[in-house]
């Protein structure tokens, strides 16, 4: 009786849902069905971006890499690692917009879940990729596995990444199920390959009490597991750097420092996909300003957090001006990094902490300019991290050319790493031109629950 | 006077260069000699001669060869009145068998230009490398002697995380069930 029970009080909201659902799902779906001219134009040029990545990566492997990119043995890891490092960041976007504010039933999280969802998958698959491209020697990628040490943190980031990749895609699927089923039965004037695809991939949903409860419980788990998982991503991410004898990665907040840095970043990519998945799909009914108003907000949080995690990396060391320190704080204060450093600074943390404390800020037009800011100087965060820091090594350098201390990345590099950034766009422009980008039944679902927060918000 | 100054001016530089060369064609020689004053002070002894005389007043630099530039032995020391610089060596200098190569070095010195020698003295102190503990199993051994504790935890986390989205994965399997159950 009380499974019946239990039964009955997950399957209100479908049951309840259905009418709405009908009146969502023309607006929903309809970037599914129309393609429009500038939305193709637009898949073509990233497809040629990708094609020019490509390229440079067979020129890369093809020559000498002495003279392919700019790396030495003092900076031997260059935009690539820093690259990396963005899109490990990046993909932390799921664990807080989708998971933590489900988990803690911030209900307006809802139609930003999936978007969540697409980055963090597309993020860390070209993360994993920017790796690739910063092996010496990519043909033995799988030594890692036949020789690779368990206690080496080179290891665990293989282990961890790979983990969190199956997981967010498990996480983006297994919600995707009744979208698939929504899309079989409602969308007609496709590709017959396409409506296959619906049919085979929705496994025979039919909004059936048991299946709800299953797929509930299932996501509940997931959700539950993506948290510690993303956040291990990042921390083990950050301990390659830490623990590498470098004197400027010499941090116990290292760990701490990267996913907070990874959680601002997060907001700031959602608040830049919010804002043009609203403009280009026509979902203003779904995207309201609301989200804007809490995404602001969530934007001044996680900036206070990295700005106290980065008065603890820079400014504590600062005090005692000690030894290789000093050479690498002096070149980002008043040195040749100064202008890049302070930069960074203002776009990437002064901004986002003060001005959505207004707002006027968290409009959507003033937000996503504040955004992306921060995503401009998180990715010149990600470089400052990574390169200064090599130019001064516990040994010293004597008697080598000037190409060995200072590290400039090569046309072929920063090809490669716009490829990168244009396959993550591919990737997420393709997926919500086949899939719903926004979840249809959990807007619903929140709707009938009564979310004042979505329906009410003024 | 204004049109000579072209002349002049190379004349001057070819006397130059022709004085320097002839200044530098002198050759001059360094021995290496070393001795331990009181059974505890090490010292190397530097004698810079030139067809046989002595040289006083050349300034002479002293190394060891190591593994990237060679190490320098205090600051330069000129040659007194018999040709001999004289330079103390620590004797906490490290080497695999105690044998030490020493390389006295002249630089640009205005007669006999740059010149060096070298010499070895078993002055060093040998590094013992305690490989006992080599073979333990540690943070910082090979793949194969990784703790057991680490390997342990590793494969229960590892075990635990995969368990669990292998779990995901059936109940997508599962859901399909249910369909067919009711069909």
């Amino acid at each position: 009786m009380s499974e019946d029970n239990k039964i009955t009080d997950s399957t209100k909201y479908e049951t309840f849902t259905q009418e709405e659902y009908m009146v969502m799902k023309n607006d929903l779906l309809r970037p599914i069905e129309k393609w429009s001219l500038i939305g193709k134009a637009w898949i073509v040029f990233l497809i040629m971006v990708c094609f020019a990545g490509v390229y440079a990566y067979y020129v890369q492997e093809t020559k000498s890499k002495y003279v392919t990119v700019s790396l030495r043995d003092t900076t031997f890891w260059g935009v690539y690692i820093s690259n990396f490092v963005f899109f490990v960041a990046l993909s932390l976007v799921g664990v807080l917009m989708s998971a933590v504010l489900k988990l803690t039933h911030f209900e307006w999280y809802r139609p930003l879940s999936r978007i969540a969802e697409i980055i963090a998958v597309a993020a860390i698959m070209l993360a994993g990729v920017s790796i690739v491209a910063a092996m010496g020697r990519p043909d033995r990628l799988h030594y890692l596995v036949m020789y690779g040490r368990i206690q080496s943190p080179i290891v665990w980031d293989i282990i961890v990444i790979m983990t969190y990749l199956v997981t967010s895609c498990i996480l983006l699927f297994i919600p995707l199920i009744p979208s698939l089923s929504t899309c079989k039965n409602h969308l007609h004037n496709l590709p017959k390959w396409q409506l296959k695809m619906y049919e085979i991939f929705s496994f025979g949903w039919e909004g059936t009490a048991e299946q709800w409860k299953l797929l509930k419980k299932t996501v509940k788990v997931l959700t539950v597991l993506v948290i510690p998982l993303g956040i291990s991503i990042h921390t083990v991410t950050a301990w390659l750097f830490a623990t590498t004898l470098r004197a400027e990665w010499d941090s116990t907040n290292f760990g701490a420092y990267f996913v907070s840095g990874a959680f601002l970043l997060g907001v700031a990519a959602m608040i830049l996909a919010v804002f043009i998945f609203r403009k280009a799909y026509k979902l203003e009914k779904y995207l309201t300003e609301m989200h804007f108003d809490k995404l602001g907000q969530a934007l001044v949080l996680m900036a206070l957090a990295y700005a106290y995690f980065n008065v603890n990396e820079y400014l504590v060391p600062a005090y005692k001006m000690s030894g290789l320190h000093k050479h690498h704080l002096l070149a980002l204060f008043t040195g040749e990094e100064a202008s890049f450093y302070w930069s960074v600074v203002l776009f990437g943390i002064a901004i986002p902490c003060i001005l959505p404390i207004f707002r006027m800020f968290r409009k959507p037009l003033p937000l996503t300019l504040i955004a992306l800011g921060v995503f401009i100087a998180g990715w010149f965060k990600r470089y400052l991290i990574v390169i200064p820091g090599q130019s001064h090594p516990y040994l010293p350098i004597q008697d080598v050319p000037p190409s060995w201390t200072h590290y400039h990345p090569s046309t072929i590099e920063m090809t490669i790493v716009a490829a990168t950034f244009a396959a993550v766009l591919l990737i997420i422009t393709l997926f919500s031109r086949f899939f719903p980008i926004v979840s249809v039944w959990e807007v619903a679902e929140g709707k009938l629950e009564g979310k004042d927060e979505i329906i009410n918000y003024k | 006077m204004e049109k000579y100054k072209y002349f002049i001016t190379i004349c001057a530089l070819m006397l130059f260069s022709v004085t320097s060369l002839f200044a530098q064609d002198k050759q001059a020689k360094m021995a290496l000699t070393f001795a331990t004053l009181n059974d505890t002070i090490n010292v190397c002894n530097v004698s810079v001669t030139s067809d046989g005389k002595p040289l006083d007043g050349v300034s002479v630099g002293l190394f060891v060869k190591r593994l990237f530039t060679p190490l320098p032995i205090g600051k330069a020391v000129t040659t007194d009145t018999t040709g001999i610089a004289s330079f103390e060596v620590p004797n906490d200098i490290p080497s695999p068998d105690g044998n030490l190569t020493f390389i006295a070095k002249v630089e640009d010195d205005e007669n006999y230009g740059t010149f060096e020698s070298t010499g070895d003295a078993k002055l060093g102190i040998v590094v013992a490398s305690d490989n006992s503990h080599v073979d333990e199993r540690s943070i910082f051994a090979n793949r194969s002697k990784a703790p057991v504790y680490f390997i342990a935890a590793s494969l229960i986390i590892i075990s635990l995380v995969w368990g669990t989205l292998l779990w995901a994965v059936l109940q997508v399997f599962k859901i399909k069930g249910l369909r067919s159950k009711k069909k």
